[in-house]
């Protein structure tokens, strides 16, 4: 059986890629594909504590994980529609309405 | 049914007359002098009833001698104010002296505000408020009753005295008698602190009088509460160092100032004295201070008065000067009695306070009519009037003569009797006898100044042709009122003695000390067969003489004074009264301007500094850290993550999780 320590590790490496992406990519698409990544290392460590505890917790967890990810795409990429509408740009350093 | 029960109507009728005319007489009273008539009606009405108290109080018709009325003003828990009527024989005596000259003056104010148009009314409103709220002060009841009074009297002043408020000199005068008096007034609030404290919240003088010794505090409190008393008769009576604001309260119309020396305001000081004389004489070195200070300014006064051009300023110098010997004898007669000595002082005090008010209404009234004349009150522009103003002259000398203490005249007695007193006392402290000589030298002085004044109105040759030819004598409306002052000016001392003034004003509630009765004809024989009363006449006599030779017959030049510039300085003193008006302005330019510009910039830099700061600062921050929201969602993530890895690490090193 395949060692927990490389499944915890892939999910580190998954996240740590997501969170980057998050925080540099200036295409809100991209970023929105970042936030999966994330949420992807999330579910990895929720499947793995299953499997290895013999609980099934875990696997609600994550079948509600993507459900609610599937949710929230459909939300951002309807926000990233209409920014493009309005302003005609999905570049993330553009939009700073809130800016002081 | 006694006439003193109905004595609370006297300030009423006047006061009703004040309503009336001042809020509504331009519809009810513009054809009928602006509401003079109305005043004088209001004003005689409570005349009558004064005297009818009077008479009543000092006949001894009402039967327990002090009529007392009161009722409950308002209550705090602990303490309950009264308001109500006191009469003994000083309020029977204020009464008539008030509401008698007061009326005499509204009279004459026909004649002399004749030509003061819509303005009238403000000034028949206001005096009518002015007799009204003296005759409340002369009645209450209590300090705290009579305190409101007192101020509102101040008040009255104010507004009097600034009556040609459009002159800045009048604006100016109206002023400086409003704030000075205010010293004064502080004051006497401090002393009704002092007693109410003592008297454990009874400030009735009812109480007071009959419970001087329930006082708490000991006998050095009691001391500075009367001498704080004191000090409001000192401002509201222009008495050493608060004397200035009188003579430049003649800026006001001169029947102001009749109404102001005669009646009014300065008595006010005098009466409170004479009121709080139960309980002052258990205080020996206030009285002592009394006669001192009233001692002192009779002198100090006079001497302004001796060379002054302006006819209404020596008649104010005069003014301070005889209400100086009022305090000297009220002063001198309570430190006598603080000793257990039996005597004349407050007798002689009120005794000069009822002539002073008579012949002081007559002099100002008299030079008001002269002023009425020429138009000017400049003595220098005058001269040789008497041919013209035959009445004027000749009740105005009687006045002069009665103020000079010629014998017989009412001044003269009450003169006389002040210093019989104050010679008396000087067994029992020599200081007295140093008084007695200032009193005596004031007497000298005053004979000659009021000469002075007479001689170079009326007689001599006219010194302004313009004014003189112009001149005429003043209606009857106005010659009036003065023939009846000038009848009591000659008569009021010997009616008074031959009435038992002696026996009926003596100080009640003063303790175990008698005193006995004086037939009015033995008054008379000890009066001349001592030879103090020939010294005084002397003194009277030496003085009109003086006046006589330098400014009727002109036998001696007065010139010769202001020959040499050392002499001609001495003369500039006199005139610039000392230099206290400059020091005065001084001190309020120099010392109370300059603290409250240190108060200022305390208040602005560094009170408002510090208020100002914090804000400041707290504005810096906030625009400091403004620059932190950028408005990317990005930025605002990295910090999530950094903080939340942050802690992570922390929990790593130090937290024992892992």
């Amino acid at each position: 059986m395949i060692a927990i320590e490389y499944f915890i590790g892939l999910s580190a490496i998954l996240f740590v890629i997501g969170a980057v992406g998050v925080l540099t990519k200036k295409n809100a698409i991209v970023v929105l594909m970042c936030i999966e990544m994330m949420l992807n290392a999330a579910n990895i460590n929720f499947v793995t504590f299953s499997a290895f505890s013999g609980n099934l917790n875990g696997m609600v967890f994550a079948l509600v994980s993507i459900a609610i990810a599937a949710a929230e795409v459909a939300v951002g990429l309807a926000i990233v529609l209409n920014l493009y509408k309005t302003r005609d740009t999905i570049g993330l350093d553009e939009i700073n309405l809130l800016r002081w | 049914m006694y006439w003193s029960e109905l004595a609370w109507l006297i300030p009423i009728f006047p006061l009703v007359s004040f309503v009336l005319v001042g809020f509504l007489g331009n519809k009810l009273f513009k054809k009928i002098e602006n509401g003079g008539y109305f005043a004088i009606l209001m004003a005689a009405i409570s005349c009558f009833i004064s005297l009818m108290v009077a008479y009543e109080i000092l006949s001894g018709g009402y039967p327990e001698g002090v009529f007392k009325q009161s009722m409950t003003w308002m209550t705090v828990p602990g303490f309950t104010f009264n308001m109500g009527i006191y009469i003994d024989t000083l309020t029977a005596l204020m009464l008539i002296v008030v509401s008698f000259v007061a009326t005499l003056v509204v009279i004459y104010s026909i004649g002399y505000m004749h030509e003061e148009g819509v303005k009238k009314r403000r000034y028949y409103a206001v005096i009518s408020l002015f007799i009204g709220v003296m005759l409340g002060l002369v009645l209450a009841s209590n300090y705290l009753q009579m305190f409101i009074f007192w101020e509102l009297v101040g008040l009255c002043s104010y507004l009097l005295i600034g009556f040609w408020n459009t002159k800045p000199s009048a604006a100016s005068a109206a002023k400086k008698a409003f704030l000075v008096t205010r010293i004064g007034d502080i004051m006497f609030m401090l002393g009704l602190f002092i007693f109410f404290v003592g008297f454990q919240g009874n400030l009735d003088f009812d109480y007071i009088f009959n419970n001087v010794s329930a006082f708490s505090g000991g006998n050095d409190l009691l001391t500075l509460g009367t001498f704080f008393i004191f000090g409001g008769a000192i401002g509201k009576s222009a008495q050493f160092p608060l004397h200035d604001w009188l003579p430049d309260a003649m800026e006001g119309p001169t029947t102001v100032s009749a109404l102001i020396h005669a009646a009014t305001m300065v008595k006010a000081g005098v009466y409170l004295v004479a009121r709080s004389y139960p309980v002052m004489v258990h205080t020996p070195d206030t009285m002592l201070i009394v006669a001192i200070i009233g001692g002192f300014t009779a002198l100090f006064t006079a001497t302004m008065a001796l060379n002054n051009p302006n006819i209404k300023r020596v008649l104010a110098y005069s003014t301070i000067s005889q209400l100086g010997y009022m305090f000297l004898a009220l002063g001198t007669g309570g430190y006598l009695l603080s000793l257990d000595v039996s005597n004349a002082g407050y007798t002689a005090g009120m005794f000069h306070l009822m002539n002073h008010a008579f012949f002081k209404a007559l002099l100002f009234l008299s030079a008001g009519a002269v002023i009425h004349a020429v138009h000017t009150e400049d003595m220098r522009l005058m001269g040789g009037l008497g041919k013209k103003l035959k009445i004027t002259s000749t009740v105005m000398l009687f006045g002069c003569l009665s103020i000079a203490g010629f014998p017989f005249l009412s001044g003269f007695f009450s003169k006389d009797d002040i210093l019989a007193v104050v010679y008396e006392a000087g067994e029992h402290n020599p200081l007295f006898y140093l008084l007695y000589i200032m009193a005596l030298v004031t007497a000298f002085l005053t004979a000659f100044y009021m000469f002075r004044l007479w001689f170079m109105t009326f007689r001599g040759e006219p010194r302004d042709h313009h004014a003189y030819d112009h001149a005429h004598e003043a209606p009857k409306v106005m010659t009036g009122p003065l023939v009846i002052l000038g009848f009591l000016a000659l008569f009021s001392g010997l009616i008074a003695i031959f009435m038992g003034f002696m026996n009926i004003m003596v100080p009640t509630l003063v303790g175990p000390i008698e005193f006995e009765y004086v037939a009015p004809v033995d008054t008379l024989i000890e009066t001349f067969t001592h030879w103090l009363t020939y010294l005084s006449i002397a003194a009277g006599l030496g003085g009109i003489f003086v006046a006589y030779m330098y400014y009727d017959r002109k036998a001696w030049n007065p010139d010769v004074y202001v020959a040499t510039p050392a002499r001609r300085k001495i003369y500039d003193i006199l005139l610039a009264r000392y230099g206290f008006t400059a020091a005065y302005d001084w001190i309020g330019l120099k010392v109370v301007y300059g603290v409250a510009k240190v108060v200022d910039w305390i208040d602005r830099k560094i009170v408002d500094g510090i208020v100002n700061g914090f804000a400041k600062v707290t504005v810096k921050l906030g625009n400091f850290l403004r620059k932190g929201q950028t408005g990317f969602v990005q930025s605002y993530a990295a910090l999530v993550i950094a903080g939340v890895s942050i802690i992570v690490i922390l929990l790593f090193l130090f937290g024992g999780v892992i």
